[in-house]
This record gives structure tokens, C-alpha cells and sequence, in this order.
């Protein structure tokens, strides 16, 4: 089957292409919701007769899929297809939580009108680029769809682009997320400086890697984490993820929960080969990921937003990827263990399931209540009880409560970090914040938890429970954030499974078994200091958010309140941004401004000025008189001869 | 040697001209004149049919010619699929385009003649039976821009086309005629090596030779419509039928090319470094002037007119750089430079069809009109302009680096500067292309529905498929016409 994965993409691209080209008449049920659960149904089932073969120990990494698209002597771009377990968990979370959300939106774009045809077409072209970005087979092609998701991106948050919060938010995370990509791009062309080739199998081969002197490859692995930065929404750069938040509820759990702001952990992932050959970049990857995953689940501590919450979380948990990857690569290098590369891709994958779940849950709230804001929200758990109880699985399975996914992965996260403190210091400390992090993720999630399905209603509102359509896919996500975790004991275990795409950088090590797995887990002191945090976290939040009658001022008036307001501006970061972007970059971009309305619009104007003028001058010679058109002939050709038998000898040509 | 024998090895125009003599007869049997159409189709498909069984699939293989005026190569092949698919998509387009119209009959069949000329024009051999072909071809056309006779713009421009032709036709014959004075032959194989012969013989030929080859440059430039030689151009493909505008710029200049790379290339290669100059020079005033008129013309047959002229300057950069790449290059663009500029032609047939006019303004709001026509032609315009991964990139690319290539092996050096200038001109270009889809997609105009014919529809989407077709399958493309290119002769590879 693997030979076939390039039409995985096709599939959702067909469905965008009839959506956007079909008349009215034939668009159906819900303005096009037909072609779309078709292109997705259809990339789904490929997509798991593919990732079945790569279980079966089948892998697509020769570079023999590909399309030879330019050859021009030595120089040649080739689009192809790189099939490993890497790009097996991808598809998986691309295909279930695609397809998911597809029919998810059937209910809750219903009131949409007219503009679901636009909502659709756009779905399925993300769900196609998102596809290719996953099987392409070297850094060009990867860095076009990366681009693509990003345009999707920026098309679906401003998908009422009525609304200017939305319309700038759309704007706000293109342009930042555009820094990341620049940054991609410039780490891809040093790679090409040294190899000549931007294929994952010849960079990723001894040879290619040994091109690359070491303090160049520093830079180009920092570089393409850089685009990682801006797409998986990591520290400095993650403040566009909230205000993405302005889009429908649907995109934001497809696009920015469960796949395209993986497309930078993947990147990070993918990159491992040349990653390791630069113990510095990973240092940087790690100890980015532990500064996102604190700051970020803090942000989330004051947010009344149910989505803003979650975009929150989202960004910590993120992090979590990004810091197992970092120490993952040490482990890598110093122990000859996949540990910290599968407790990522693993939490990758967890993550995708059960924050789909959050989201689509936020989803049908909204879709009952109407706002975002959860101070008008509360006893919503009476009325919507299957969301209720989908959306409280989804919590304890970011809390870490075994035996949820959440508990699984984030625990070995935590065991690699902890472990690559032996190699480095400074990984103890990220280890601090990964499990400080876990501490205040269980608290804000039931804090939101509470906050809206706990108590009473706090503002008038006739909420119902969602349709079929929306609870259904609800139900098998929570199914999903329940059973995935178990992927860690089946079969030889989801280690096992990893280490097969990066086996070329471990010595053969003997893997673990399964049974070794669950007793490290389960005699680790470590496991369980984890897990009373996240109860302590979990128990704080029913103290104070549903216990009637306790006093959170005592907190608000911590540190003078100064506590409280950082936490509810996130820590001013996004009013740096502002005042950056409002002081330094204007003041520069006025003198840009100036030198471009002066200078090179004045040369631009001059040529074109000169162009249209000559075009005028040459126009009237053409003024419909035959004579004039033969007489040029003539002209032409007494030039020509004087040009050839007298200028040009002359001339010693 | 029989009679049968002789003629073998013109198959495929006889096939042509026997449905051509037979079209003004059907004429009166056929009620619903689209018949016509398909009866004129009928030779087009086989041909081109069973020349693709044989250029890719060797199914059969040609008659070796038994008379030394025609061969059948691979080069020929590939510029008579250009010409028979051309005709293909012009005859649907004309099913709307002159439904209605007085003797369709012989409309249909001076098409049919018209391609019967340029594949002549692909196989000849020799001098004469390029300038038969050249001939046959320009007389139909003269006929079909003059189609509807009782339009005056239709009449103006078959009469500017028929003088202006008259006299470039007679300064190629002049020519012929002083390349047979010098050399004594007029196959254009030994021609050459007659010419070296004659220089060393006797005095005052090679000035003789350089009359004949400016002469000759001359004549072909009129059909490629290269500066200076360009002037009637724009007011004839203005006047003409919209369709056979589409014919003469997508298939006739082609076989103006044709014509260039048989008498430059093989004949007169000996003096390359005498002519080369010239028509380099020719070839960025070409681009240059083209580009630059486009930019300010308001009807959308003379903004493709002015196109196609520049299109021309890009194309005429592979004689002065002669590689096989170059010609694989040039053999390429005018692959695609035929789909896309006779589907942007097409377009404009389907408004003229649905009643629209031919000012750009008449674009303005196109995108909520008519989606499709809109679509189609955004896509032909992009192509023409040179944006990937449409097939105008790719041959663009091909032919522009050919002259950066053939600047470093075989050289001269100053080569590049045609690349330079080809691509300073693709970005002018750009402007006036992007222009129209602005129109199309952010103005507002009527806000009317178009109902696009069938059969335009129909040949809409065979352009519009190769224009996407030959991009995204760019190298086998380059393949094919690198193939072609060395079949067609001895050049150095330039790669």
C-alpha cells in the first residue's frame, strides 16, 4: 500500500476542488458537508491501510516514490513520499481527528448559511496540504505545504472576517508565524549550501550530515526549530495562538489543537538526524519547550475564555513535545534510547486526541450557550450531559489520571527529561518546570471544568444538548483519549515502534518489553510525586471553584495583585509585542517607508513612466497605414543588412 | 518508383486536403452545420492519433521519404501535434463561434488547409517546399481573417494581412532565389556546405548570402510577427474571427519557428556567427516592444496580439544560442505557448459567443459572472506571464537558462544578457496579465450570468488541462523535446 500514499492527499483535494467549483444546485446537504466527510472518509481508510503496513514493519524512506518535477542538468526538484513510523503517527491524528471533525461540523456550522461552502472548501484543502506535509519526502516540499496550512490557517481564523477581531487575529498569526518560516527556509538553504540536495535521504545519510561543518549545522538545526517556534506556537512566539481562538471552534480544534501546530513538533521530530549532531540545538529545543509549557499553563490560570484556556494548554502541552524532544535527542546521543523521541511522538498523539476533545466540547457549549465567557456560564452539566461527561474524560486525561492517555505519556515525558538530567544540569531544572506544569495544568483544567458545568447557571441562557452529529464524534474522541495510552503496551510497545524511524542514530540497543515498560512506570517514585501533584491540583480547583463560599481575593491580592493582572495580561508579553511593534517598528518601518516612497518607488515610477511613455511613442507608429507596415519592413531590412555587412565587421564580431 | 510511392510519405496532408476538398460539399448536405465541425475534426484526431501511436507508443513506424523533400522526425512530429491540436481546439470553438454564419463549408476546410500548410512547413526539406507550405497556410488564412466579409474590421484585416504577406512571401522567394544563385541547391541540408564551397569560389558571394539570409529573416519574421516585421499583427488578429486569431497566433507563428530552425539551424549554421547578432538583437527589441505596447492597450485580441509578439522575442532567443537545449526549449514554449495563448483566445471566443465585447473592461466582474471562464483564463494568463507550476513556467525556464547554459558552453558569453532580458521582460509582462485578473476577480461589472458553449467549453478545458498537464509533468516534457531537438539536427547539447 505505501506506494499508493501520495493519493492520500488527493482525496480531500478533489472534495475542495468540487466544493469550490460545483454549482449551488449540486452541493447537497449542508452546502458541501457531503463531498467533504467523502474526501475525508476516503484519506482516512488509506491512510489506515498505510499506517497498517508500516505497523507490519513496512517503511517508504528510499526516496523511490518520487516525481522528478525540474531537472536542468545537475540541479533537480523532486517531489516524493517518505513513509515511516514518524509520518504513521501523523497520519493517524491527521486522518481520525480530520474526519472527526468533518462531521462535527455538519451540526455546528449548521446556522452558517451560504458561507459553509467557503468553510468546507477550505477544511478539505487544509486537510489535504496538512497531509502532504506529513508524507513529503524532503524540506522543499515540506516548507510548500507548510507554507499552504499556514494560508489555510490564516483563511479559517478569519473565517468571519466580518468581525475585525477576527480579521486581525487572521493577520496576527500569519505575520508571526511567518518569522518561524523565514527562519525554516534560511536553515533549509544552509543545509542545501553544504549538501546540495534538500532530500530527507540524502541529508539524513552519513554523508550528508558529515557535509555540514558542526557549528553550521548549530545554525541550520536552531534555524529550522525556529519555524517550529512560530508553527507549534512556542515561547516568544505563541501569543498569535489565542487570538486564533477568533475562528470557528471546529478550526481551532483541527488545526489548532490537533495538527497544524504539530506541523512544528513534527518538524523538530523529523529533523533528529541532524539534531543530534548538534547537542546545543537541543538544548535550545528542550529549554524553549520548558519555558513555553510554564509560562503558558500560567497564562491559563486567569483566563475566563473557555477557548483562550485551552489555546493556553494547548501551547503548554506543546511545549511538553518539544521539551521531550530536546531531552530526547541527549538520551540519543548519550544512552542510545528513543525514550524522550517516543514519549514526545506519543504525547503528540495523545494530545491530539484528547485536546480535539476540549475543544470540540468548548464547541458544543458555545454552540448551546452562545458566548465563550465562563463567568456567564455554570450547571451546564445538568443539561449537556454527554458533553459534561466527554469534556471531564478530556480533563483527566490532561491532568494525568491514570489510566487516561494523558497519565501515559506525560509521565514518560517526564522520565526522559529526568533522565537526560544526568547527561546535563540543566535538564533538572526543566524538569522543575515540567512538573510544576503538570501541577497547574490539572488545576486550570478543572477550573474550567467547574467554572461551566458546576454550580449554577450564572446568566440566562436556554442551553440543550448538541445533535447526534456533534455528540457522536465527541463520544469516540473520549473513547480515543481513554484507549490511546494503552498504545504504549501493544504489541513490542509504541517504543519499540519509534526507535524503527530513527534506528540509524541508536547502536541497537536490545528494545525493552512491554512488561519492563509498565514496571519502570509503576516503581517509579517519580510517577506517583506527578501524580498527587495533579491531584493536589485537581482537589484545589474543587476547593475553590466549587465549594461554595471560599474566597479567592485572598488570592487576587497576592503580591499586591500584581500577580493576578500579569497572569490575566499574560505576563505583558502580547503588550510587547504592542509596544515593540508600536514604538521600534514603526519608527523603523517610517524610515523604510520613506526611503521606498522616495527612492525606490521614485525608480520604479521612472521606469515605469519611461515604459508607457515609449509605449505610446511606439503605439503611434502603429497607426493602421499599410504602407506605413511595409514601408518599416523595408526600414528593417536596410538596417539589418547595414547591421550585418558594416556595423557589426567593423565591430570585429 | 511508383506513383503510390511518392506519395507516401505525404500521408497525413492528403488525408487533410481530401476532407478539405470534401467539407463545401457536405456543406450542402449537413443541416446542423456543427456536423461540419466534426467532419473537419474527424482528420485532425486521426492524424494526430496516429502520430502519437507512433511518437510515443512505436506502433508503426514513418515511410522513409522516397523523395528528398519531406522526412517525418521527431522534430516534425512534435510541431505538427502543435499545429493539429491547435486546428482541434479552433474547429470546436468555431462550432459556436460561426454557427450562423454563411459557407461554413469552406471555412472548415481553409482550416483544414491551413494546417496542411504548416506541417508541410515541419517536414520540408528543402527551401521550395517550406516556401509551398508557407504559401498554403498564408493564402487560407488570408481568407479566414476575411471570413465575414461584410464586417468592415473582419475585410481590413484580410486586406493588411494580404498585402503585408504578398510582399514578405515575395522577399522569401527573392531569398530562395539568391540562396540558389550562390549555392545551386535548394535542399536545405546542402545548403551549407554549398555556401562554405561558393565563399572560397568566388568573390562578393558572402555578401550575396547575407542579402538572401537578412531577406529571408525577413520573410519568416513576418509570420513569427518579430519588430519590425510585426505591424500587422495586432490589426489582424483584432479583425479576424476570434478563433482563427487563436489559429494564427498559436499556429502560425509556429510555423514561422518551423520554418527559422530548418533554414538558421541546419542551412545556414556555417555563418552563425554572421546572423547570430541580429537576431539577437531582434529578438529582445521583439520581446521589449511587444511587452511594452501590451501594457497599454485596452482590447483584450490586441493585448494577446502584442503578447504573442513578445512571446516571439522569447522564442527567437534560441537561434542566436543554437544548442539542442535551446531548440529542446523553444520546441517546448511553443508547446505550451500554443495551448495557453489559444485558450486565452478561446475565452475571448466564448464572450464573443455569449454576446460580450472585447475591451478589457468587459472583464471587469468576470470571476462572479462566469466562473469558469473566469478560472480558465486566470490560468491561461498566469502561464503566459511565467508563474509555476503552469506550463509557461516550465518551458520559460527551459528556454531562458538554455541561454544561460549556451553563454558557458559552447559561448559566446554575452548570451546571458538574452536570458537577462527575458526575464526582465517576463516581469513587465506580468502587470498587464495580472491586470485582467484583477478585472476578472476584484471589479465589479454586469452582474449577468454567461452561459459558456459546449463546444468552447470543451475546448477551453483541452487547453487548459495541457497548460497544467505540461507544468506539472515538466520533466518528462523536456525529455520529449530534447529528443526531438536531437533528432532534428547536429547541435552541441548546450546543457
Amino acid at each position: 500500500m505505501l506506494e499508493y500514499a501520495w493519493l492520500i492527499p488527493v482525496f480531500p483535494f478533489a472534495a475542495f476542488i468540487l466544493i469550490a467549483l460545483l454549482p449551488k444546485r449540486t452541493l447537497w446537504w449542508e452546502d458541501g458537508a457531503v463531498y467533504a466527510i467523502g474526501g475525508a472518509l476516503g484519506a482516512m481508510c488509506l491512510s489506515f491501510l498505510v499506517v497498517w503496513d508500516v505497523v507490519m514493519g513496512d517503511t517508504l524512506i528510499d526516496g523511490s516514490q518520487r516525481f522528478e518535477w525540474l531537472v536542468v542538468g545537475d540541479f533537480s526538484v523532486t517531489f516524493g513520499i517518505w513513509i515511516d513510523q514518524l509520518s504513521a503517527v501523523m497520519l493517524v491524528v491527521v486522518s481520525v481527528v480530520g474526519t472527526l471533525v468533518v462531521f462535527y461540523s455538519g451540526g455546528y456550522m449548521h446556522g452558517e448559511g451560504e458561507t459553509r461552502r467557503r468553510y468546507y472548501a477550505e477544511i478539505m484543502l487544509f486537510i489535504s496540504v496538512m497531509y502532504g506535509l506529513v508524507i513529503a519526502d524532503n524540506y522543499l516540499l515540506m516548507f510548500i505545504f507548510w507554507e499552504l496550512v499556514g494560508l489555510c490557517s490564516y483563511l479559517l481564523i478569519g473565517f468571519w472576517y466580518e468581525r475585525p477581531s477576527a480579521a486581525s487575529a487572521a493577520k496576527r498569526a500569519f505575520i508571526v508565524t511567518r518569522v518561524g518560516d523565514i527562519m525554516f527556509m534560511a536553515g533549509i538553504i544552509i543545509l542545501f549550501k553544504y549538501v546540495g540536495s534538500l532530500d530527507f535521504a540524502d541529508l539524513f545519510s552519513g554523508a550528508g550530515v558529515a557535509a555540514v561543518p558542526s557549528d553550521m549545522m548549530i545554525l541550520a538545526t536552531a534555524l529550522i526549530f525556529g519555524g517550529a517556534i512560530g508553527k507549534s506556537a512556542q515561547f516568544p512566539l505563541h501569543e498569535w495562538l489565542p487570538d486564533a481562538m477568533e475562528g470557528p471552534t471546529t478550526v481551532s480544534a483541527l488545526i489548532h489543537a490537533a495538527t497544524m501546530v504539530k506541523a512544528g513538533v513534527y518538524l523538530t521530530a523529523r529533523s533528529y538526524p541532524l539534531l543530534v549532531q548538534a547537542p546545543e540545538s537541543l538544548l535550545f529545543v528542550a529549554a524553549i519547550g520548558g519555558i513555553t509549557a510554564l509560562v503558558a499553563a500560567t497564562a491559563a490560570l486567569a483566563q475566563n475564555d473557555i477557548k483562550r484556556v485551552l489555546a493556553y494548554s494547548t501551547i503548554s502541552q506543546l511545549g511538553y513535545m518539544t521539551l521531550g524532544l530536546g531531552a530526547g535527542g541527549y538520551l540519543v546521543i548519550h544512552a542510545d534510547s528513543a525514550a524522550g523521541y517516543s514519549a514526545a511522538t506519543f504525547h503528540l498523539m495523545n494530545h491530539a486526541f484528547f485536546k480535539a476533545l476540549l475543544f470540540l466540547c468548548a464547541g458544543s457549549v458555545i454552540h448551546a450557550v452562545g458566548t465563550n465567557d465562563m463567568r456567564q456560564m455554570g450547571g451546564l452539566g445538568k443539561v449537556m450531559k454527554i458533553t459534561s461527561l466527554t469534556m471531564l474524560i478530556g480533563s483527566l486525561a490532561i491532568a494525568g489520571m491514570p489510566p487516561l492517555s494523558g497519565f501515559w505519556s506525560k509521565d514518560e515525558v517526564l522520565a526522559a527529561v529526568w533522565h537526560a538530567g544526568e547527561f546535563d544540569p540543566a535538564f533538572m531544572m526543566l524538569w522543575v518546570m515540567g512538573i510544576a506544569t503538570a501541577f497547574l495544568t490539572a488545576f486550570y483544567m478543572f477550573r474550567m471544568w467547574f467554572m461551566t458545568f458546576a454550580g449554577e447557571p450564572r446568566s440566562d441562557y436556554h442551553a440543550h444538548e448538541s445533535p447526534r452529529i456533534m455528540t457522536v464524534p465527541l463520544m469516540i474522541l473520549a473513547g480515543l483519549a481513554v484507549v490511546s495510552g494503552f498504545a504504549l503496551f501493544i504489541g513490542d510497545g509504541f517504543k519499540a515502534f519509534m526507535e524503527g524511524s530513527i534506528d540509524g542514530l541508536l547502536a541497537g540497543a536490545g528494545h525493552e518489553s512491554v512488561f519492563d515498560v509498565a514496571v519502570e512506570i509503576f516503581t517509579d517514585p517519580l510517577t506517583y510525586l506527578t501524580l498527587a501533584l495533579a491531584i493536589v491540583g485537581i482537589v484545589l480547583a474543587w476547593r475553590m471553584y466549587y465549594v461554595p463560599g471560599f474566597d479567592r481575593s485572598v488570592f487576587a491580592k497576592g503580591f499586591n495583585g500584581k500577580l493576578q493582572r500579569a497572569l490575566e495580561n499574560r505576563w505583558y508579553i502580547s503588550k510587547f509585542y504592542d509596544d515593540f511593534a508600536i514604538k521600534v517598528v514603526y519608527a523603523a518601518s517610517l524610515v523604510a517607508d520613506a526611503f521606498d516612497r522616495h527612492v525606490i518607488d521614485g525608480i520604479v515610477n521612472g521606469f515605469a513612466y519611461l515604459g508607457g511613455n515609449m509605449g505610446q511613442v511606439l503605439r503611434r507608429l502603429q497607426n493602421g497605414n499599410v504602407q506605413r507596415y511595409t514601408g518599416l519592413i523595408v526600414v528593417g531590412i536596410c538596417l539589418l543588412l547595414i547591421l550585418v555587412l558594416y556595423v557589426l565587421p567593423w565591430g570585429g564580431w | 518508383m511508383t506513383v503510390l510511392n511518392m506519395l507516401e510519405p505525404f500521408m497525413p496532408q492528403l488525408i487533410l486536403v481530401l476532407f478539405a476538398l470534401l467539407l463545401p460539399a457536405l456543406d450542402y448536405l449537413f443541416k446542423d452545420k456543427r456536423l461540419l465541425a466534426v467532419a473537419t475534426l474527424m482528420p485532425l484526431v486521426g492524424v494526430a492519433v496516429a502520430i502519437v501511436a507512433w511518437m510515443f507508443f512505436d506502433a508503426w513506424t514513418p515511410p522513409a521519404s522516397s523523395v528528398p523533400l519531406v522526412e517525418i522526425d521527431l522534430f516534425s512530429g512534435l510541431f505538427t501535434l502543435v499545429f493539429l491540436s491547435v486546428g482541434i481546439i479552433v474547429v470546436l470553438t468555431s462550432a459556436d463561434f460561426v454557427r450562423g454564419d454563411r459557407n461554413q463549408g469552406e471555412y472548415y476546410a481553409l482550416i483544414l488547409l491551413a494546417v496542411t500548410g504548416m506541417t508541410l512547413v515541419a517536414e520540408a526539406t528543402d527551401l521550395f517546399v517550406i516556401f509551398v507550405g508557407l504559401e498554403i497556410a498564408g493564402i487560407s488564412s488570408f481568407a479566414l481573417s476575411g471570413f465575414r466579409k461584410r464586417e468592415k474590421r473582419s475585410s481590413e484585416a484580410a486586406t493588411k494581412y494580404f498585402i503585408v504577406g504578398g510582399f514578405s512571401s515575395a522577399l522569401t522567394l527573392f531569398a530562395i532565389s539568391l540562396f540558389y544563385g550562390v549555392a545551386g541547391t535548394t535542399s536545405i541540408s546542402a545548403l551549407g556546405p554549398a555556401i562554405e564551397g561558393a565563399f572560397s569560389s568566388f568573390e562578393g558571394s558572402d555578401s550575396v548570402a547575407m542579402l538572401a539570409t537578412v531577406l529571408v529573416l525577413a520573410g519568416f519574421g513576418f509570420k513569427v510577427a518579430a519588430v519590425p516585421f510585426h505591424m500587422w499583427a495586432p490589426d489582424v488578429y483584432e479583425g479576424a474571427p476570434t478563433p482563427i486569431s487563436g489559429l494564427l497566433a498559436a499556429a502560425s507563428k509556429k510555423m514561422g519557428f518551423a520554418a527559422f530552425f530548418k533554414v538558421f539551424l541546419i542551412g545556414l549554421v556555417v555563418t552563425k556567427t554572421d546572423w547570430e547578432v541580429a537576431i539577437a538583437l531582434i529578438a529582445i527589441i521583439t520581446m521589449t516592444v511587444g511587452n511594452l505596447i501590451a501594457v497599454s492597450q485596452t482590447n483584450i485580441k490586441r493585448m494577446l496580439a502584442y503578447s504573442s509578439i513578445a512571446q516571439a522575442g522569447y522564442l527567437l532567443i534560441a537561434l542566436p544560442v543554437g544548442t539542442q537545449y535551446a531548440v529542446a526549449g523553444a520546441m517546448f514554449h511553443i508547446m505550451t505557448h500554443a495551448f495557453m495563448k489559444s485558450g486565452a483566445f478561446m475565452v475571448v471566443a466564448g464572450m464573443g459567443s455569449a454576446a460580450i465585447g472585447e475591451k478589457l473592461e468587459d472583464f471587469k466582474g468576470l470571476g462572479k459572472r462566469s466562473p469558469f471562464l473566469a478560472l480558465a483564463m486566470a490560468l491561461f494568463l498566469l502561464s503566459l506571464a511565467g508563474i509555476p507550476p503552469l506550463a509557461g513556467f516550465a518551458s520559460k525556464f527551459v528556454l531562458f537558462s538554455s541561454a544561460v547554459y549556451g553563454s558557458i558552453d559552447p559561448g559566446p558569453g554575452w548570451l546571458i544578457w538574452l536570458a537577462v532580458a527575458a526575464v526582465l521582460n517576463s516581469a513587465l509582462s506580468l502587470y498587464y496579465y495580472a491586470r485582467v485578473i484583477k478585472y476578472m476577480y476584484m471589479d465589479s461589472g454586469s452582474e449577468e450570468k454567461v452561459k459558456v458553449p459546449r463546444w468552447t467549453m470543451a475546448a477551453i478545458l483541452i487547453a487548459l488541462f495541457m497548460t497544467v498537464f505540461l507544468g506539472v509533468f515538466f520533466d518528462a516534457t523536456v525529455d520529449v523535446c530534447l529528443r526531438a531537438a536531437e533528432a532534428f539536427t547536429d547541435l552541441p547539447l548546450g546543457l
